[in-house]
């Protein structure tokens, strides 16, 4: 299967500005400056390619992505407060939640805007490139034992989200985000209280942050304050109508009505080469090439490389177990004879779901996932 | 023939010097310019506009929503916000150079 040749004009075109605005940045970077900045205030930042090449993304690697300022909460003081559509109304400490039993999931957090500077036409919004993703090991208390100590009545289908920040005007509005019922009692969501086995620093999330293993970055609030158990879905911005996917994707920049939008909810199948960047030039020679690999709630079954902008695949080799909700690396031993390459990678999940050619365009520029190429040359 | 080329010319260099500043992610002089600075700033740094290439749809857009969340732009202001916008960021700009930084404060793990 060959991509399309004005994809292939297309991502020349952008590979020879990627090459050329990045690369040289990249190359005088100062040790420890391992995020690109997006925007200061709040605090949006990416992980620079080179950093997906590892299972789990190192925490002073990870994105950060902020709608607002970080709040600053006081561990001691902090309380959850459960009510709405429950039996009991609960207002638990961190120690009860240090208490409970405490799990690990793996999983990765990806912002549903990940990807969003790489569609055509533009979108408006953090013009993401490949970098707002990571995957951690997230270790706190089932959200079902949680809800379960408040007994939620029958008639509760969602629950509703809402963690400390606030925004800087009282009329901008609140992030507030809801889960159907299903999701937030499933055993691999979280209210999480670790990070790669440290507790979670204010901009993660302290101190018990969401984690909803599979789906998109919006429902895993950070410093959760607010759960409402109630029968419907909530109408605010956040959730009704911002951070909504086309049911069916229309031509790129045509409207969709609004009825048409519904709640993303599972992240979709995606890969990354971390250890090449477009426009790098390398010796011939055997070079082991590295990248990672997710789905949703779907662990990967494969990734091919290609080598001709995808005329012709290859299997990389996956490492290490399967996992459902993180990271899969995967590897190749390239025997790189001179001349130019432009390489791609695709992921296949368990599901059969593969990436697509070229991405599925969107209002909001969410849930990017095409195959991304990369030019490379080889030099003797 | 020459008189046009050089016009051309001209008109070929002068938004190349404007680019390179727009790629380094600065706000242009103009009198919209504080007006963005004012009110914008209020909540969020410049690079929320500059790293956007939107038509002037989009822009219109943005601003109107940007008022609904709450900056206290008159309607004089917000049209002459759109225009400025609109004028540089358009879609054809190339993308805004990446900024390397070290995760900024906060990131500490603690209690």
């Amino acid at each position: 299967m060959s991509l399309g040749r004005r994809r292939f004009l297309e991502s020349s075109v952008a590979g020879a500005l990627a090459c050329w605005l990045e690369v040289p940045r990249l190359a005088q970077a100062k040790d420890g400056a391992q995020l690109i900045r997006r925007t200061e205030r709040p605090l949006n930042y990416e992980s620079v390619r080179s950093t997906f090449t590892t299972r789990l993304t190192p925490v002073d690697r990870f994105y950060l992505r902020n709608h607002f300022d970080i709040p600053q909460v006081d561990a001691a003081q902090w309380r959850l407060k459960i009510h709405g559509l429950v039996e009991k109304e609960l207002a638990l400490s961190l120690a009860d939640l240090e208490r409970m039993p405490q799990f690990t999931v793996e999983a990765v957090l990806q912002c549903a805007g990940n990807g969003r500077g790489l569609f055509t036409p533009p979108v408006p919004g953090v013009q993401w490139r490949y970098g707002a993703m990571g995957s951690a090991e997230w270790t706190g208390v089932r959200f079902k034992d949680v809800l379960a100590l408040a007994r939620p009545k029958s008639d509760a289908a969602f629950v509703q989200l809402q963690g400390a920040e606030r925004p800087t005007m009282t009329t901008t509005p609140q992030f507030i985000r809801a889960l159907p019922v299903a999701k937030a009692i499933h055993p691999d969501t979280l209210l999480a209280l670790r990070m790669n086995g440290k507790p979670l620093a204010p901009n993660r999330g302290k101190p018990a942050r969401m984690v909803v293993s599979g789906w998109v970055g919006d429902d895993w609030v950070r410093a959760l304050e607010d759960v409402q158990l109630r029968a419907d879905e909530p109408k605010e911005f956040y959730y009704d109508p911002a951070y909504r996917f086309p049911v069916t994707p229309g031509a790129p920049g045509a409207p969709i009505p609004a009825d048409q939008m519904k709640p993303m909810t599972k992240l979709n199948v995606k890969s990354i080469i971390g250890s090449l960047a477009d426009g790098d030039t390398l010796r011939a020679g055997t070079r082991q090439l590295a990248g990672v690999a997710f789905s949703g709630e779907a662990g990967i079954e494969r990734v091919e490389l290609s080598f001709d902008g995808g005329k012709s695949w290859t299997p990389a080799t996956l490492d290490g177990p399967p996992t459902p909700y993180g990271f899969r690396v995967f590897r190749h031993a390239w025997k790189a004879a001179p001349g130019k390459y432009q390489l791609a990678c695709r992921a296949t999940d368990s599901n059969g779901a593969t990436q697509p050619e070229t991405p599925v365009w969107n209002p909001g520029g969410y849930l990017y996932n095409a195959v991304e190429q990369l030019r490379v040359e080889v030099r003797s | 023939m020459i008189r046009a080329l050089l016009t051309a010319l001209i008109l070929a260099a002068a938004p190349a010097a404007d680019q390179k500043s727009l790629l380094q992610g600065k706000l242009p002089d103009d009198p919209a310019r504080k007006v963005v600075q004012g009110k914008c700033m209020l909540c969020h740094t410049g690079d929320y506009v500059t790293q956007q290439r939107l038509t002037q749809g989009q822009w219109q857009k943005t601003v109107d929503k940007m008022r609904k969340f709450g900056t206290p732009a008159t309607d004089d202001e917000a049209k002459a916000m759109v225009e400025y916008f609109a004028r540089y960021w358009t879609p054809d700009l190339p993308p805004q150079r990446p900024v390397r930084a070290a995760l900024p404060p906060g990131s500490a793990p603690g209690k």
